[in-house]
């Protein structure tokens, strides 16, 4: 990591999976080789395009050192070893060639990131690059200490959690009165939750 | 690299910042927080709307700005709150049986110790008493002390009791030549025609940007005569042609 904005990654004849279009600067010898559908196969490609969560994603290989940003958002450094990391594809920026990529159904909570009904999982051993807006707050989840996140502040997860959409929506807001906190993601189980400081624009509006 | 901090509610800081940029509330009681800034809780909490019956009588106490209350809600339980507003620079402050008063969009939150009034300066919101409260800013943000002429744009606002006011560059807006400048920029416009002028004893607090957060649509005061900000809030520097006596001195 080269501050907290750019991401500075040494190559020594391996490769990375990063985001069309991330590279800002690179030394040394480079190939940078557009792979269609995330690079998951046929399969993978179908998927995302059905899925709606696209992610043109690029391998980079070659010798020196390869730097990375994404419109000086922050970006967060995750280590998997076996666990597997659950990320809204316009938050990954980039992968160790040795994690494996897919996509997954997450239902209404997707819905009402505004990001659609997938989001993309990341499998495998080695270190994940994600970006937010301003700096991640890494919070955990145990048993018996459950955790509500804005759905517009949430970015990944992970571990073992069971995440349901909560709303308290009363007669109140019928009338035009809410708590302006109606729609929460609940976390149960065990893991880690990325938040970031800053809120997207959701469909329920400010929400 | 040491790895990332990661908080729970044993770890995170009891009504401080989390990082520059976030900021916990270990809530036992009531706080009161602008709509949408909550990112994420742990614990038994509730939020609700300002015109919820059961905390009549701490509105009454602690909230008078009846223009805002949509804006409002009440956090009710026990638990960890964290606060964040797009990813700007979030601060605390503690007041002690003093005012503060600060744009209203730059309010995250404050305690129910604290009364909220409405400015008379639209678009600003006064905190009186004592406690805590939360408040954003692009960019960290700077205390300075009258007598100080600022950028609109930059100002955060400003505790205890300087006075504020307009302040036009008159010696550069001088006479005919001054007044075509004005208005069409032609000739070169500095931009820094106008400020917001602070004497008296206090503080001023500063942005590092003239980044303005939006301004939530409030609504207007009670239409009564002798109330200011019947009209939209001037801001930019952006001068109305008619400027009354001011005017007819400049030459308009």
């Amino acid at each position: 990591m080269q501050g907290s904005r750019v991401l500075a990654v040494d190559l020594a004849g391996d490769s990375v999976k990063a985001r069309n279009g991330s590279m800002v600067a690179y030394d040394g010898q480079m190939t940078f080789k557009r792979m269609s559908g995330g690079g998951e196969g046929l399969r993978g490609l179908v998927t995302r395009r059905i899925t709606g969560e696209k992610m043109t994603v690029m391998e980079v290989q070659g010798q020196g050192t390869c730097w990375f940003a994404e419109r000086a958002t922050e970006i967060n450094l995750v280590r998997l070893s076996g666990e597997r990391l659950h990320v809204e594809a316009s938050n990954l920026l980039c992968t160790e060639a040795t994690l494996r990529t897919g996509t997954e159904f997450t239902g209404l909570r997707g819905a009402s990131e505004g990001h659609g009904l997938f989001t993309t999982k990341v499998e495998g051993q080695g270190w994940a690059a994600v970006t937010s807006d301003g700096p991640a707050v890494i919070l955990r989840v145990a048993r018996g200490l459950p955790l509500r996140v804005d759905p517009g502040a949430y970015v990944a997860h992970t571990g073992n959690l069971k995440q349901s959409f909560r709303t308290d929506v009363t007669w109140r807001a019928v009338v035009g009165e809410t708590g302006g906190e109606s729609f929460q993601i609940e976390f149960e189980g065990d893991g880690l939750v990325y938040v970031q400081p800053s809120e997207r624009r959701t469909f329920a509006g400010d929400a | 690299m040491t790895g990332p901090v990661i908080w729970d509610p044993s770890t995170l800081p009891v009504d401080d910042n989390v990082n520059p940029y976030a900021f916990s509330v270990a809530l036992d009681g009531r706080w009161f927080l602008q709509k949408g800034k909550m990112v994420a809780y742990y614990g038994n909490i509730s939020f609700h709307p300002i015109g919820y019956g059961a905390l009549d009588s701490l509105i009454s106490t602690s909230f008078h700005s009846p223009t805002h209350a949509a804006d409002w809600v009440v956090a009710e339980g026990r638990g960890h709150m964290i606060l964040a507003d797009r990813s700007y620079d979030v601060n605390s402050y503690d007041l002690e049986n003093g005012n503060l008063t600060v744009r209203s969009g730059n309010l995250l939150a404050y305690a129910p110790t604290l009364a909220l009034k409405q400015s008379i300066i639209p678009g600003f919101l006064t905190l009186i008493g004592s406690g805590k409260f939360v408040a954003a800013s692009n960019g960290p943000v700077h205390f300075v002390e009258p007598p100080i002429r600022v950028d609109p744009q930059a100002l955060v606002g400003w505790a205890d009791c300087p006075s504020p006011c307009h302040h036009f560059d008159h010696a550069y807006m001088r006479g005919v030549l001054g007044g075509v400048r004005r208005l069409t920029g032609i000739g070169g416009a500095s931009g820094e025609e106008h400020q917001f002028e602070f004497v008296g004893a206090g503080q001023v607090l500063l942005q590092s940007t003239e980044v303005l957060m939006t301004e939530l649509a409030t609504g207007l005061v009670a239409d009564e005569p002798g109330i200011p900000g019947q009209a939209p809030p001037q801001q930019g520097g952006q001068m109305r042609p008619n400027l009354g006596a001011l005017g007819q001195q400049l030459g308009f």
